[in-house]
């Protein structure tokens, strides 16, 4: 099913609006070129994700070493911290065992159309 | 296409009961408090600044080690604004009371004793006019000069029988473990005005505190986290062979945000070495597990996730903690742990005592639904 989340330009770079799309929460981010539509529930302790922060972080790297990376791929959960990809929704530690659930978006006739 | 309506969506909070939550972090904004100084100091602060020790480290969190949704939206720093707290905190968790304890404890790392007595009665006449006044579901710190006993006792004795007032508070930063006989004046007092005596990590390595581990400073931050516990561990120990609660039978000692379950391989360990040992302390008549079970209260944030269920409980019943644990949240810092989601589900019983019973015992707070508590 399709849902029109919001409209083109309403979003600004960097940033998120969370919408209740059926009765759930989801976040709609824009990242400058794309729109990513993810889960607005922490799967750790169920903190409303959406409202982290969105960023790049450190990448995994070689002991005392940093490089720094993901720029804007990076959503960071408001309480505990834990990093998801605002991709894919998965966690950066533990991908597998923590996943917040994303979906597809397409843009049509302006408006931010996101899939479920 | 389908058009849903747009709205902002809040979650769902259903508690099953009302709580107590035991560690509740009120901004205590050293502007507020220099109100509260003497003039000398105030002027002294003016001219060279507040000559405080600060963190060594990282904190975790986005914005200075809080939550990120904690901002006031009037803007102002996380656990600043009362309004606010009732909102996202005590009326969301239904927080029947609140122990608050503050957000500042550099005074207690502070070289300068007389300083240090200023600001932390600073910090409490701050807490009782701008806090405990306005609110009655929230109660209060002492906070001490922890590093000049005497004056702490003093400190005690003026404001450690005003009816907010539930707790004595320090840093588990020390410049030497709390059970030495050197802190035992803040003992007495506390025994008298019916206080426990929290110990909230903090300040280890910090000013005139002793380093953050035996074996020196750690470097990072989840570090320091993970040597919290080797400090508690060094109090707790001391508590129990300086002979404490056989000279104060009465004191209770809450160690707080530790962690819990290293305490259990911790009380197997003393109680082993005390069948050997015994001798060297003859005061201490009772296995360390006894004198923890009735002297000692832990609050549970952050509370360590196990494995599975089954160790959960084993852990759970190796630290008592139907008689020792208490709810906290640690709001509003970066790690809070949710009352609906740091547990795994307990049994009714032991999740009344956790969540409510064990506190009010302690802090001798009203059973549950006694009288409506609100904003004064
Ligand atoms: S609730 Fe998101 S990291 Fe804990």
């Amino acid at each position: 099913m399709k849902y029109n989340a919001a409209e083109v330009g309403e979003i600004e770079i960097g940033t998120c609006k969370i919408v209740n799309i059926d009765g759930r929460s989801i976040g709609i981010y824009y990242d400058g070129e794309n729109y990513h539509a993810i889960r607005n529930v922490c799967p750790h302790e169920q903190a409303e994700l959406c409202k982290g922060h969105f960023s790049g972080t450190t990448l995994t790297s070689k002991p005392h070493e940093y490089i720094y990376g993901m720029e804007g791929e990076i959503l960071v959960c408001p309480w505990h911290g834990w990093e998801f990809n605002v991709k894919t929704g998965e966690s950066l530690v533990d991908p597998d065992r923590y996943r917040v659930k994303v979906y597809d978006v397409s843009v049509e006739e302006d408006r931010i159309v996101v899939h479920i | 296409m389908e058009v849903t309506e747009v709205k902002i969506a809040e979650p769902k909070i259903k508690m099953k009961r009302s709580i107590i939550d035991v560690d509740i972090h009120n901004y205590t904004p050293l502007d507020e408090i220099k109100r509260y100084l003497p003039r000398a100091y105030r002027d002294q602060i003016d001219l060279w600044g507040w000559r405080l020790p600060g963190s060594l480290y990282l904190n975790g969190g986005v914005k200075v080690g809080q939550m990120t949704d904690s901002t006031p939206p009037g803007g102002g720093f996380p656990g600043s604004d009362l309004q606010f707290m009732r909102e996202q905190l005590l009326d969301r968790y239904q927080i029947d009371y609140g122990v608050l304890t503050g957000s500042d404890y550099s005074c207690q790392a502070s070289p300068d004793l007389d300083y240090a007595a200023a600001v932390s009665s600073a910090i409490n006449e701050y807490t009782l006019e701008h806090w405990l006044a306005k609110e009655s579901r929230l109660k209060g710190s002492v906070f001490i000069p922890k590093q000049d006993p005497l004056q702490s006792a003093k400190e005690i004795h003026r404001v450690g029988s005003h009816p907010d007032m539930v707790q004595v508070i320090v840093s588990s930063g020390a410049e030497k473990p709390y059970g030495h006989r050197y802190y035992h004046p803040i003992y007495e007092a506390c025994v008298e005005h019916n206080l426990p005596f929290t110990i909230h990590v903090l300040m280890e390595g910090v000013g005139i505190n002793g380093p953050n581990t035996g074996a020196g400073y750690v470097s990072y931050y989840p570090e320091y986290r993970a040597s919290r516990p080797m400090v508690m561990a060094a109090h707790l120990a001391s508590f129990i062979y300086e002979g404490v609660f056989e000279k104060f039978p009465t004191l209770k000692v809450v160690l707080q945000e530790a962690g819990v379950f290293w305490i259990a391989p911790y009380l197997w360990k003393m109680d082993e070495d005390w069948k050997a040992l015994r001798f060297q302390t003859p005061w201490v008549k009772k296995k360390p597990s006894e004198y923890f079970r009735s002297n000692v209260r832990v609050s549970s944030q952050p509370l360590e996730p196990t494995p599975n269920p089954e160790t959960f409980n084993q852990m759970m019943n190796s630290v008592y903690a139907n008689e020792t644990l208490m709810f906290c949240s640690d709001y509003p810092h970066w790690d809070f742990d949710s009352p609906l989601r740091a547990f795994p589900k307990l049994e009714d019983s032991l999740w009344e005592k956790i969540f409510y019973q064990n506190a009010a015992d302690l802090y001798s707070l009203p059973a549950r639904g006694a009288g409506k508590e609100g904003a004064r």
